[in-house]
């Protein structure tokens, strides 16, 4: 007879906070409900503030993607401007926000994804006493470096913006900076170290020979061919990936949806996808084929959200974010609204990337098409072998006598702005609607509601809830597998701005009886 | 004797932690070694199951273990109708357990700006306050009359987010027995009797005002881009960035993210002023003086100023 338990599990080494209830039945998931447990507002923030005011307060939102934050909400203003941005200004918020990117890469797998590794749940694995050594919370290996590494590279941001988290240099227009030939140097130099770095002991090779791999075999090829291979984190990663299980593991839903990122500046030597404007083509993948992407399709459902449903699920320029209060009548659960694309749930972040431009090993990959915790996690972490050469080649062509960084513009006191970009999580989009010189209406879309939304009005789960399904778990009272489906999607809750209560039923006594255990007494 | 340390995460973007890993020489984890810090928890990085978790948080509470720091980021959540729900922890408010845990250590630190007053929802729904003020009014969580074990009240370290260093200054005089002195706010003197302004490379062009009027000219910003470099205090152009820069150096106007009032009601990128003299003038000047002083120095200005001869 099956067995039904109900966790009820705070998540940390998340960026925010989370919390997830899960159904488990003979040691399977079998529903599962995700949400953040913190409310911030900062949508209707906005309201009534001065169009630019979105430059100081969305990069607040995040403490990790803040350069992101800031780069689409001046792309906002840049189209409700009709602003005209030069070339270098184009590569300077290209690279900043590339290397926000890398450093999330690296601090998320090494700091909040690999500890997992170190769990006493994986104590028998043979890997175990190499997990500790590299990735003890504190003290491991990696860990160390990482702390080490990505603070000289978030120098970068520094010397190009002022300072990292939370600077305001990119405006409508381009960007205040004016960086030096000295300073663009410093950047170089900067990058060429983490390169060194990342090649050393995260890759175990060189950029270039990582690009070689175009296939599941020529993976299987690489890991064998030196030890340096197997013995960097990425060769570490494959074996214990396999020997877990993580390739069969957190099955997504198979659709993969990207905003696109990095405007190509007109004239550069870095090669755009044939066809698209951007380094990271934009696109919806439906399990079968890459469709071009159309904002307009994008809606925000709230049928299973503690938001007034007034209209049905909404585009972003007509969305509205209305709290009601909570009723425990178990329909809506979540204060986190779910978007959809045609309709549909997508996953966001590296390995979308990698599909929607049809990267060739991700495609070959066995569980590519649907991302498991095992290509979800290796995407993330080899993201920097393809965008270090390109930074470099962008600072290169900054070093000119003639750069232009700013063009001025004429403010308009009404006009609409979207600013839809790829930001370490994925896909990103801000809508801002300007009437009368104030912001009138401001919606924000971010990667983490993509992946951690909750089930809409056609039953559909958000992806990460679709991955928990299925997922066996060894040990209900320690479910170190739905752990590791969680944080393959690197979800940050405080980017869920509209993010409150899991199931909303706080209120009602009676689903107090299934958290006994996690109830706090003082 | 090693120091047990407590982290806690409040309403906020977790940007004060990400900060704190900026830290050099020492970094946070050689930090934590010289100065024998145990990390009890601290949400980001610790690997204890949540029911680890609780009881730790029980023994904590009831006097059982011992937390010698306790660190606070992000704002008290009140909202809804100051129930503290909107940020949940454990099925209860985590108002109620920042409360209990405060009462239990010796010292505690407000992290950032949120933690000190409020910061980001202060006026909105969240009903946000800090520890020991709302805004620039004592009071907030723990009340005005709360001293920790140490006899020190909340120890407040605004910036949004706190500067690394100020935040391993504080701990490495916890830890070493040096006495902290608190100015206003009770924010520690050494970083915050400093105003922002000083240290920053366009002071020259203040001294003369040669202002900038639009993104990407170079000159002061204070007179009409809004820069509160002048009018509030913060180690930014002391310490700098990521020992590189700061938002002034780099052509970004100071937003002022110390100031009790962050975020400002006003906009942000315009100066209020008065025939091009600021409103707010520089702490502790007056006006009649800083009118005749701006007028003189701008007459003064060198030409190399006036034409923008300088790399910066």
């Amino acid at each position: 007879m099956a067995t039904k338990t109900i966790e009820v599990l705070p998540v940390n080494r998340v960026e925010g906070d989370l919390k997830v209830r899960l159904t488990i039945e003979d040691r399977e998931v079998t529903d599962a409900r995700c949400a953040g447990t913190m409310y911030r507002g900062f949508e209707n923030m906005l309201i009534g503030r001065s169009p630019l005011d979105s430059l100081v307060i969305t990069p607040r939102i995040c403490g990790i993607c803040t350069t992101s934050h800031l780069k689409a909400a001046a792309k906002a203003l840049d189209m409700a401007y009709k602003a005209n941005t030069p070339d270098d200004s184009l590569r300077l918020r290209n690279v900043t926000v590339m290397t926000e990117m890398l450093q999330n890469d690296i601090r998320q797998s090494f700091l909040l994804f690999f500890p997992d590794f170190t769990s006493p749940a994986h104590a028998q694995q043979p890997l175990y006493d190499e997990a500790l050594r590299r990735y003890a919370v504190f003290k491991g290996e990696a860990v160390v470096q990482t702390i080490r590494e990505t603070k000289k590279l978030l120098e970068i941001i520094s010397i190009l913006g002022g300072q990292w988290p939370h600077s305001s240099f990119i405006v409508p227009g381009g960007v205040v900076s004016l960086p030096s030939s000295n300073d663009i140097g410093s950047c170089r130099h900067l990058l060429s170290n983490f390169r060194r770095w990342y090649e050393t002991n995260v890759l175990g090779c060189t950029l270039e020979r990582w690009g070689e791999i175009e296939s599941r075999q020529g993976l299987e090829e690489w890991l064998h061919e030196k030890p340096a291979h197997s013995e960097g984190d990425v060769g570490f990663f494959i074996r214990f990936a396999k020997a877990a299980g993580l390739d069969t593991m957190g099955m997504g839903p198979g659709t993969f949806i990207s905003f696109g990122g990095l405007t190509m500046p007109t004239v550069t030597r870095v090669a755009a996808p044939e066809g698209h404007r951007n380094y990271m083509p934009s696109g919806f993948y439906d399990g079968e084929a890459v469709q071009v992407f159309d904002e307009r399709m994008v809606r925000e459902d709230v049928s299973r959200a503690y938001f007034d449903d007034y209209m049905g699920p909404s585009h972003p320029f007509n969305g509205r974010t209305l709290p009601l209060q909570p009723t425990g009548d178990g329909k809506k659960y979540s204060w986190s609204k779910a978007p959809r694309y045609h309709g549909k749930p997508a996953e966001t972040g590296p390995l979308a990337e990698r599909i929607i431009a049809s990267d060739p090993l991700f495609l070959d990959l066995p569980a590519g098409r649907r991302g498991s915790v095992f290509e979800r996690q290796l995407a993330r972490l080899v993201r920097p072998a393809a965008l270090i050469p390109i930074m470099d080649q962008w600072l290169k062509e900054m070093l000119r006598q003639d750069s232009e960084f700013f063009h001025n513009y004429h403010t308009k006191k009404d006009g609409d702005g979207v600013g839809l970009i790829q930001a370490p999580r994925g896909a990103l989009g801000h809508w801002m609607k300007i009437v009368d010189n104030k912001i009138a209406n401001y919606q924000i879309i971010t990667p983490t509601a993509w992946n951690l939304s909750p089930t809409d009005k056609n039953d559909l789960k958000g992806p990460c809830e679709h991955a928990l399904v299925g997922t066996r778990v060894a040990d209900p009272d320690n479910p170190v597998e739905v752990e590791h489906v969680i944080r393959s999607f690197d979800p940050c809750l405080v980017c869920c701005v509209h993010a409150v209560t899991p199931d909303g039923n706080w209120r009602n006594k009676g689903q107090h009886n299934n958290r006994r255990r996690f109830t706090l007494r003082f | 004797m090693s120091k047990s340390l407590y982290w806690m995460h409040g309403g906020g973007c977790g940007g004060d932690t990400w900060s704190l890993l900026n830290a050099e020489a020492p970094d946070i984890l050689e930090l934590f070694e010289s100065l024998r810090i145990d990390v009890i928890w601290h949400p980001t990085f610790s690997r204890l199951s949540a029911p680890e978790l609780q009881r730790i948080n029980e023994k904590i509470i009831t006097g059982k273990k011992k937390v010698d720091i306790l660190c606070v980021e992000g704002s008290i959540i009140h909202g809804p109708e100051h129930t503290g729900m909107y940020d949940e922890y454990f099925g209860n408010p985590k108002k109620d357990l920042i409360f209990a845990l405060a009462q239990q250590a010796e010292y505690v630190l407000a992290v950032g700006t949120c933690a000190s007053f409020g910061g980001f929802g202060k006026d909105g729904e969240i009903q946000a306050g800090g520890l020991q003020y709302n805004k620039g009014n004592p009071g907030g969580l723990l009340g005005e009359h709360f001293r920790s074990g140490s006899g020190l009240p909340v120890v407040n370290l605004p910036g949004c987010p706190c500067h690394c260093d100020v935040v391993c200054g504080v701990l490495s005089a916890v830890c070493s027995g040096i006495e902290l002195e608190l100015g206003p706010y009770n924010s520690p003197m050494d970083w915050f009797s400093v105003m922002v302004h000083q240290g920053c490379t366009r002071n020259e062009y203040h001294e003369y005002r040669v202002e900038e009027k639009k993104f990407g000219e170079k000159g002061c910003m204070f007179f009409y881009m809004g820069c509160h470099g002048p009018l509030v205090y913060g180690p930014c152009n002391k310490t700098l960035w990521n020992r590189r820069s700061s938002k002034t150096r780099a052509g970004v106007p100071c937003f002022g993210c110390t100031s009790p009032e962050f975020p400002h009601t006003y906009p942000y990128f315009q100066t209020l002023n008065i025939e091009g003299i600021p409103i707010q003038l520089p702490d502790g000047v007056s006006r009649a003086h800083y009118m005749a002083y701006k007028g003189m120095a701008a007459a003064a200005a060198p030409e190399r100023l006036i034409k923008r001869k300088t790399d910066i």
